[in-house]
Parts: C-alpha cells; sequence; structure tokens
C-alpha cells in the first residue's frame, strides 16, 4: 500500500471497485524473445568455437594425444626394446622412401675408396652413390651415400619411422611414449598445483584478516626461492621418476594459483549475494565451494592452460641435467638430451623431439590465449 | 632478500643432510678413512651441531665445504669462484640484448597494428615463447656451426681477445634471449595499444609533437611499468635455461657444474652452487625493483608521499 486509504476524501473512497479496470493489460506490446537466453559458458564455447586459430590449435592438441595413445601400439617395438646391432639407423618409412626422403640413407664421409668392395663392410646393394672422390696422401677416400640399413645388415622390409637410438631402441615408439609420460606429468602437476592453490587461496581469501596474513606471508617467503633451485633441491631429495617428478614442481608451482583465488574472494566475498546466502545460514565450506568460487573458474582454467606448457619445459629441463625421469622410460626431455649428445652426427635424433615439443608448446600458448579471451567477461557479446 | 638467502642454505642443507646415505659412501674407501673423514668435517656431531658450523662457516668465513667427489678434496669455494664469470657474463648479456630488441620490435608491432609485419611479428611472437631455449641452442648449434659454419661450435675459453670470446657466445646468447625478447615484445605491442589511444597522447600530438616523438617520450614511459613486471620472471626463465645451454656450447659455468655436481653426488657442491644461483637471481631482481623507481616517480621505495 503506497497510500493511506483512510486519508483519502470520503467520495474517492466511496467509488466502486467495479468502475476500476487496468489500461492496456490484455495487449502489452514487449516483442517476445526470439532467440534462447544465453549463458556465460556457452556464449564463451561459442566465442572459442570461431576462433580458428584456438580450434586449429586445440585440434593438434587432441591429435598428439591420441598419437601418443596409438602410436606405440603401431609401430610393432616397444619402447625398451634394445638391439645392439640395429643403433642409430636413420628414418625409413613405406611409401616416402621411394620419393628420396626417409629412405634410411646416409652420408658417410671420408672413407677409404678400397673398401667400398669389400663385402664384409659394406654388404652388397648397401652403397647408393659416391658424391665426391678426393685424393688423401695418396689413398683414394670417398664420400658416399649408403643405404644405411644394407649397411648395418638389417633385413629388407624393416622399418623405422623415426630411426633408432644408440642402443638400437625404435625413436618413434619412444617418442610417442614419451609424449605420453611428459603430458602425464604436466597434467597431473597442474592438477595437483589447481587443487592446492584453490584450497589454500579460498582459505586466506574467505577468512582474511590473521589467517590471511599468516597464510600470504609464508606463500611470500616460498615465493621468493627461485624456483630452478627449489626444484632441483626436491628432485635430489625425492630422487628420479614420475611421481618425484610431479611434486617438484608442485612445491612452489601453486603460489600463483592461489594468489589469483585469494583476489578473487576478496572480491566476490562481499557481494550481496554472498550476505544473502550467509544470512540463509548457508555453512562456509558450502559458500566457498558453491557461491563464490564458480566466479572464478574462468581464470582459473585460462591459468591451468598456460601452466600446462610450462611444466612440459620444466620436465625437459629436469631431463638436461641429469634429474629426470627413469631410465629407460622415455620423456620428451630425455630424448631431447640424449639427441643433443649426438647432434651432429645424427641429427635426426634431435629433430624429432625437439619438434614435437615445439609443436606441443605452440599450440598449447595459442589455446590458452584463445580460451583467455573467450573466457573474458569484458569482451561477452562480442563477435 | 638476506632472508630468502637463508633459507636456501638452510633447506638445501636440511634435504641434503635427511638423505640416508653418508657423503663419502664409497666402496673404494674404508670405513676407517670414512668415519676419519666424518669427524674433520663434523659430520658426526648431531644434525643442529652440523647445521651451526655449516652456516658459521658460511657467513664468517666463506666457507662452503669441500669437494668430495667431482675435484676431491679440492674447497668448493675456489671450484665455484672461477666459474661464476662466465655464467654472469652469459646470463647479463642475454638479459640486455633482449630488452632493446623487444622494446623495438614491440613498439614497431605496436605502430603497425593489424598491418602485414605486425601478424607477421605476432606469428614469430608466439613462435619465440613456445619453443624452449635449448630446442634454439640445438638448432643454432646445428645450422650455424656445422652445417653453415658462421659461428664457433663451442665456447672458446681460451680465446685471447674480448672479440673472440663474444664470437663464440652469439649462439648462446640468441638461444637464450630469443625468448624473452618476444615476451617483452608481445608485453609491450599490448601496452602500447592501449596508451596510444589514450587522450593524453592526443594531447601531446595536438602540441605539436610528431608520432615518433609522442610515442616515444610519453607512451613508451607509461607502458614500462607493467613491463618491468614481466622482467622479474623472464630473468629466472633465463637463468633456467643457461644452465643447460651452457653445457651445450661447453661454457666453464656454473651450469655444468651444477650438472656434474648432481650426476656425481657431491653434495657440498651443489648446494654451494645453489646457493650461488640464488644469490645471483635475487641480485637481479633487486636490480630490476630499484629501477621500477626510475621509470615511474610514482613508485619509491620509502613509501613517502
Amino acid at each position: 500500500m503506497i497510500y493511506d486509504k483512510d486519508k483519502l476524501p470520503i467520495e474517492i473512497r466511496n467509488l466502486p471497485d467495479e468502475d476500476f479496470a487496468l489500461v492496456a493489460s490484455d495487449n502489452i506490446k514487449d516483442e517476445k524473445l526470439h532467440t534462447k537466453p544465453i549463458g556465460f559458458y556457452k556464449d564463451a564455447l561459442v566465442r572459442l568455437s570461431k576462433n580458428r586459430v584456438t580450434m586449429f590449435s586445440f585440434g593438434v592438441i587432441v591429435l598428439v594425444i591420441l598419437l601418443a595413445l596409438i602410436v606405440p601400439s603401431l609401430t610393432g617395438y616397444t619402447y625398451t626394446e634394445q638391439n645392439v646391432s640395429r643403433k642409430n639407423l636413420p628414418p625409413k618409412i613405406q611409401g616416402l622412401e621411394k620419393l628420396g626422403i626417409a629412405d634410411g640413407t646416409r652420408l658417410l664421409v671420408n672413407r677409404k675408396k678400397d673398401s667400398l668392395t669389400d663385402a664384409n663392410r659394406y654388404p652388397e646393394g648397401s652403397v647408393i652413390e659416391i658424391t665426391r672422390e678426393f685424393d688423401a696422401n695418396g689413398v683414394a677416400m670417398v664420400d658416399v651415400v649408403i643405404d644405411y640399413y644394407k649397411y648395418s645388415n638389417v633385413p629388407d622390409g624393416t622399418y623405422y619411422w623415426l630411426g633408432t637410438d644408440y642402443l638400437g631402441r625404435d625413436l618413434c615408439t619412444r617418442l610417442f611414449w614419451g609424449a605420453r609420460i611428459s603430458l602425464l606429468i604436466a597434467f597431473f602437476s597442474v592438477i595437483l598445483n589447481v587443487i592446492i592453490g584453490v584450497i589454500y587461496g579460498s582459505i586466506a581469501g574467505y577468512y582474511g584478516g590473521n589467517v590471511d596474513y599468516v597464510l600470504t606471508h609464508f606463500a611470500e617467503i616460498l615465493d621468493g626461492l627461485p624456483y630452478i633451485v627449489v626444484t632441483i633441491l626436491f628432485m635430489i631429495l625425492l630422487g628420479s621418476g614420475m611421481l618425484s617428478i610431479i611434486l617438484a614442481l608442485t612445491v612452489t608451482g601453486w603460489i600463483g594459483t592461489s594468489r589469483l583465488i585469494r583476489a578473487q574472494f576478496y572480491r566476490f566475498k562481499g557481494r550481496e549475494y554472498v550476505l544473502a546466502a550467509r544470512t540463509l545460514g548457508v555453512p562456509d565450506r558450502q559458500l566457498i565451494f558453491r557461491h563464490i568460487l564458480p566466479n572464478t573458474i574462468g581464470p582459473l582454467i585460462t591459468r591451468a592452460m598456460i601452466a600446462i606448457p610450462g611444466a612440459i619445459f620444466s620436465e625437459s629441463f629436469l631431463a638436461y641435467i641429469g634429474l629426470g625421469i627413469k631410465p629407460p622410460s622415455p620423456s620428451i626431455g630425455v630424448l631431447l638430451s640424449n639427441g643433443q649428445s649426438v647432434l651432429l652426427q645424427y641429427p635426426y635424433q634431435t629433430i624429432a623431439p625437439a619438434v614435437l615439443i615445439s609443436v606441443l608448446m605452440i599450440s598449447f600458448n595459442l589455446f590458452a590465449n584463445g580460451l583467455r579471451d573467450a573466457l573474458d567477461p569484458t569482451r561477452r557479446g562480442e563477435e | 632478500m638476506l632472508l630468502t638467502l637463508f633459507l636456501v642454505m638452510s633447506l638445501s642443507f636440511w634435504i641434503i643432510r635427511l638423505m640416508p646415505k653418508s657423503i663419502f659412501e664409497n666402496p673404494e674407501v674404508s670405513p676407517e678413512i670414512q668415519r676419519l673423514l666424518e669427524a674433520e668435517m663434523h659430520l658426526d656431531k648431531p644434525m643442529v651441531v652440523q647445521y651451526y658450523y655449516f652456516l658459521k662457516g658460511i657467513v664468517l668465513h666463506g666457507d662452503f665445504g669441500t669437494s668430495v667427489k667431482v675435484r676431491p678434496g679440492m674447497d668448493v669455494f675456489r671450484i665455484i669462484s672461477t666459474r661464476i664469470p662466465p655464467t654472469v657474463m652469459l646470463n647479463v648479456l642475454a638479459l640486455l640484448v633482449s630488452m632493446p630488441l623487444g622494446f623495438i620490435l614491440g613498439t614497431i608491432a605496436a605502430l603497425r597494428r593489424n598491418k602485414p609485419t605486425d601478424v607477421v611479428m605476432s606469428f614469430l611472437i608466439v613462435l619465440f615463447i613456445s619453443i624452449p631455449s635449448f630446442v634454439f641452442a640445438s638448432a643454432l648449434q646445428y645450422f650455424l656451426t656445422f652445417k653453415i659454419p658462421i659461428f664457433p661450435t663451442l665456447y672458446d675459453s681460451t680465446a685471447l681477445t674480448l672479440g673472440a670470446k663474444l664470437n663464440s657466445l652469439v649462439l648462446p646468447i640468441t638461444a637464450l634471449a630469443l625468448g624473452p625478447i618476444a615476451t617483452i615484445a608481445r608485453y609491450l605491442r599490448g601496452e602500447l595499444i592501449e596508451t596510444l589511444s589514450s587522450e593524453y597522447l592526443l594531447l601531446a600530438r595536438t602540441k605539436g609533437l610528431t608520432r615518433a616523438q609522442a610515442t616515444v617520450r610519453h607512451a613508451l614511459r607509461n607502458s614500462l611499468v607493467p613491463i618491468a613486471n614481466t622482467i622479474i620472471p623472464m630473468i629466472t626463465g633465463i637463468i633456467g635455461g643457461s644452465l643447460v645451454v651452457e653445457r651445450m656450447y661447453s661454457i666453464p659455468g656454473m651450469g655444468g657444474q651444477l650438472v656434474d655436481s648432481i650426476l656425481a653426488g657431491d653434495h657440498f657442491l651443489t648446494v654451494a652452487l645453489l646457493i650461488f644461483y640464488s644469490a645471483i637471481s635475487l641480485i637481479t631482481i633487486l636490480i630490476v625493483d630499484v629501477s621500477y623507481g626510475i621509470i615511474d616517480p610514482r613508485i619509491r621505495i620509502g613509501g613517502r608521499q
């Protein structure tokens, strides 16, 4: 009631109700909504799918994951299978060999010309082409392209798609098995970081005050320690292995996430809807996880995606300094550092892992960028 | 900062000491000698006493202990002291090279926004940010020293002139600097695009400054503060990368030594190296912090208005 009926003049007070009618109650001119209302995540998804670069990079990531799952069982070798008589074979792929790429040939330089006729060292058909003949101190020398598979007495019809390493292990199997391990390490360390960061950041941000003070300062001190130093120390402590790498990457990795979550909690915990929920008697745990945390999912996903290439990088870095995964398990980093030591003799052993890690890192970065743009609330509704 | 260093020391001490194996565990050394060696280094005393000796040695005498496995019997500090200059040179040069180049490229990209130059540069930026520095190091080493021999394959520590020394450092520096260059360029582009459309820049143009003058004097300076934030993680990135790159190019720095000491299990050396790494990165971060005040007069340490 916006007016006090008793104060109105008597003749107005006594007007019969039938004399009143609502104006234009039956023909409201509002237009009906033709489109369905669209939620935040649906909107983000729409924008994400319109970004061609992002979708392409997402496709590449999925492809690499699929390859990592399928290829190791397709090659016909296992990642530990050694065969010393077949070491350092160059790549050879069915079909492509006729085109002159990946045909299992290799250029040997500075060989004695006489020895080419020696069937023990150069089996029949192994010499393909002599590229250069020269004379060194009276000895006839040649540079010669040979079929390295025949040279190593490997039977016809044997194919190593990416060649073999110094122990005669199939590099293709090892590469994709390694990709599997690298991706697992990356995913698990990021998930662990997110979980710890979310819990820590929520508590600090939600309760505030002294709790926040202590927690934040503890994180600050930990964050001051150089990342590399902490990771190396923990790897020394835990020993090599997949679990140790994941844990070592978590020691300081969660701090960024917790900081983000804490800031988001400070932004949202004073809102009216939180107050309303609290008035209704919702317990702290539910307030944190059901009412405030969902607001932070956008930035959280973006952060996690950005952290994945970082974790892949850290894993390779640890492999390089000899603290990686336990042999004989491969990881991309282990393959890279093994390949690096024979880079000038057998470049193909470095090229494949280098290309794979680069492709993975580029795709993850591009995808994370696209995701960030799509989940950015200020860009909502933009095409 | 000192607190952080102290923490690094304590953390490394406890982690290394709490490992079950004896530091001198070696089948060729008799248990008797092992015990004598341990007594000499106070290893037979309780942990807390050891910790006291460890800290006292470092703080009062600069004594980090004695190398046990990599170069037995040699004072750790003497091993490291020859290793610091190459590492510092490599890291500082990489940082010094990447900053101006990043600024220039980022400015160009922002001014040529959405033109072909910008598109090509954006693509390269993603490429350089994503690909790890050791992959670059491998690629550069293979193509520029082996396929087309322009630069020496390995670091030449015997080079007499500074020029020759730098020549052999070109490739490692390039490998380390590409990522940071791209990072700076990317952030600067984003910042500059925002600043270039601001009103005070319009004012600068109306009062008669050319586009170049307005950009350099007004826009660039304002964009520098957010950039300084990215430099600290970049430094950690460069130092981490240099660990690996040093080894690839056989630079006799701390990186190679660290790897050797970890593989050999020479814990005194490892701890000392880690402490020095922390010190180097903390000093660089301190320098960056101080430079905030130079870039932006509003941020001055001390907090007085």
